[in-house]
């Protein structure tokens, strides 16, 4: 990612898009969109101090929604380029509101909130599409209840939780014990502004408000003149125990909190499923094992069950790290679709299936549950697709020739990783340098076609 | 004929696809859509077989 960004060779056009193609093989010209960052990339250091400052919070897309970021921020910390970007939908000086401390905050003086969009035009001679895949949304399986129940999360979001930098620092703590734990910083918050305005009653009145609570269930205040500041003061009172008294309880509950350890994961999650996609993701057995294996890592106690018609280990050392997941991470695989999940006791996702060795049906309690979701064709392949005029297959990955892998419809422009196709890592690299030696063959007229002998 | 090339997305294939152009000699426009490259690979925590940081 560093060599990229450093190569003399490469033009990084980050927070850009393709609007046009026009030409032919050799000949192309494109039109790219530079989107406004509001923030000066020649000036722009990275060093953060805006986004500290930043008064508006946004829920951080990279981190699933799990955290927050600010209205202007950086995609992640090690990103490249490091320019930070001002979100306009969230700017409060965007949306015509008073504020501006980021321009304050600035030393280089990066900020500048009249950028507009820039139109580049670009003569090439051959495209290289490597635009990816999206995550497959569980939310329309009804009966994995993602988003219903806290505790079922996808194989990113897990990611997320496992990585040092995620929302959590590397711990896998539980969706709904975090929502509990927010909730408690929320009641904090309130309780701590409570209190400044009770107290600030008690030393007007010399008294505390415990004493004065009783006089005034007493009536002793009845006839005063000011019973209507007596009448506040007692309703901030009693809002205020209210307040302790929930604190009380939700610290309570949390302390019995700990962090997950009996994992399972679900596999073909809107992959080979005829509702959604009938094809095989590929990757998401190899990667659920290796998130089962990192969590164990993580935490020796860990146990992990992951549920699949079959586990796909198909490629150089996978099925022996399959094997090891199994002997050295508490690794279980059950071979069985999941019919359901339903919701136990302590937020416990309690998973119903068939165990189809044993030819029963079976029901068992685990701390979270881990979709392998399929891998979708990006929501923005038909749009692309227009402009760059090719054509998708029916799943909606870019079309083929079935002789010539990696090239689309369009003389000139080349495909791969998993616009292509859902692949994994390795694969997608060895794809981009395949298509790379393409564009190059396509620039230099070297001729393909194998002559039949 | 035009010897400058066009890669749109900046995730792990559109970084190796630039990367091997660039260092073939070939000027390389690398277009992504978000703030950053590095793509869904980014999010990853660590990737197989090796267990070694994605970034």
């Amino acid at each position: 990612m560093l060599d990229v960004g450093r190569h003399p060779n490469v033009e990084l056009m980050a927070y850009s898009e393709v609007e046009k193609i026009e030409g032919t093989k050799g000949n192309f010209k494109a039109t790219v969109r530079r989107k406004a960052r509001y923030v000066d990339e020649n000036k722009c250091t990275g060093c953060g101090a805006c986004t500290e400052k930043c008064p508006t919070p946004v829920p951080d897309a990279f981190n699933e929604g799990f955290s927050d970021r600010k209205a202007i921020y950086s995609w992640f910390a090690q990103g490249i380029p490091s320019t930070h970007v001002i979100d306009p939908d969230f700017c409060r000086v965007l949306n015509g509101k008073k504020c501006g401390i980021c321009q304050k905050k600035c030393e280089a003086g990066a900020i500048d909130f009249e950028q507009t969009d820039k139109i580049v035009e670009l003569d090439i001679g051959a495209v290289v599409v490597a635009t990816g895949y999206e995550i497959f949304n569980p939310e329309i399986i009804p009966e994995y209840r993602y988003k219903d129940l806290p505790n079922v999360i996808t194989a990113i979001e897990f990611e997320r939780f496992l990585s040092a930098s995620g929302p959590t620092s590397g711990h896998i703590d539980r969706p709904s014990d975090i929502i509990v734990h927010n909730q408690i910083k929320d009641l904090e918050k309130k309780e701590k502004k409570s209190k400044k305005g009770i107290l600030r009653l008690e030393e007007k009145h010399g008294l505390s408000s415990k004493d004065f609570f009783e006089k005034f269930k007493n009536k002793e205040y009845d006839d005063k003149e000011n019973i209507k500041d007596m009448e506040k003061w007692a309703e901030k009172y009693e809002t205020h125990l209210e307040l302790s008294r929930s604190l009380t309880y939700l610290k309570k509950v949390s302390e019995k909190f700990d962090v997950a350890k009996k994992l399972a994961f679900i596999q073909c999650v809107g992959s080979r499923d005829l509702r959604f996609y009938p094809f095989c993701s590929g990757y998401c057995c190899m990667h659920s094992i290796k998130e089962a294996i990192i969590a164990h890592e993580h935490e020796n106690e860990t146990t992990s069950t992951i549920f699949g018609m079959d586990i796909r280990a198909v490629s150089k050392g996978f099925e022996e790290y399959k094997v090891r997941g199994g002997n050295n991470s508490n690794i279980s695989y059950a071979r069985g679709r999941v019919a359901e999940i339903i919701n136990g006791p302590k937020n416990n996702p309690v998973i119903i299936y068939e165990d189809t060795k044993e030819q029963k049906v079976k029901k068992e309690a685990f701390d979270l549950v881990i979709l392998a979701t399929a891998c979708a064709p990006d929501k923005s392949v038909k749009q692309l697709s227009e402009i760059l005029d090719i054509e998708i297959n029916k799943f909606g990955f870019f079309k083929t020739d079935s002789n010539k892998p990696l090239d689309t419809t369009r003389k000139g422009i080349f495909v791969c990783g998993c616009a292509h196709s859902p692949m994994d890592i390795p694969e997608s690299v060895a794809q981009a340098s395949s298509a790379a030696s393409r564009a190059v063959q396509a620039v230099t007229d070297i001729q393909q076609t194998v002559k039949a002998s | 004929m035009n010897k400058e090339m066009l890669v749109i997305g900046g995730g792990i294939a559109g970084i190796q696809s630039s990367l091997d152009l660039a260092e073939m000699g070939f000027k390389v426009h690398l277009v992504e859509r978000l703030p950053s490259i590095g793509g869904k690979m980014a999010q990853l925590d660590k990737t197989f077989p090796t267990n070694d940081c994605a970034i």
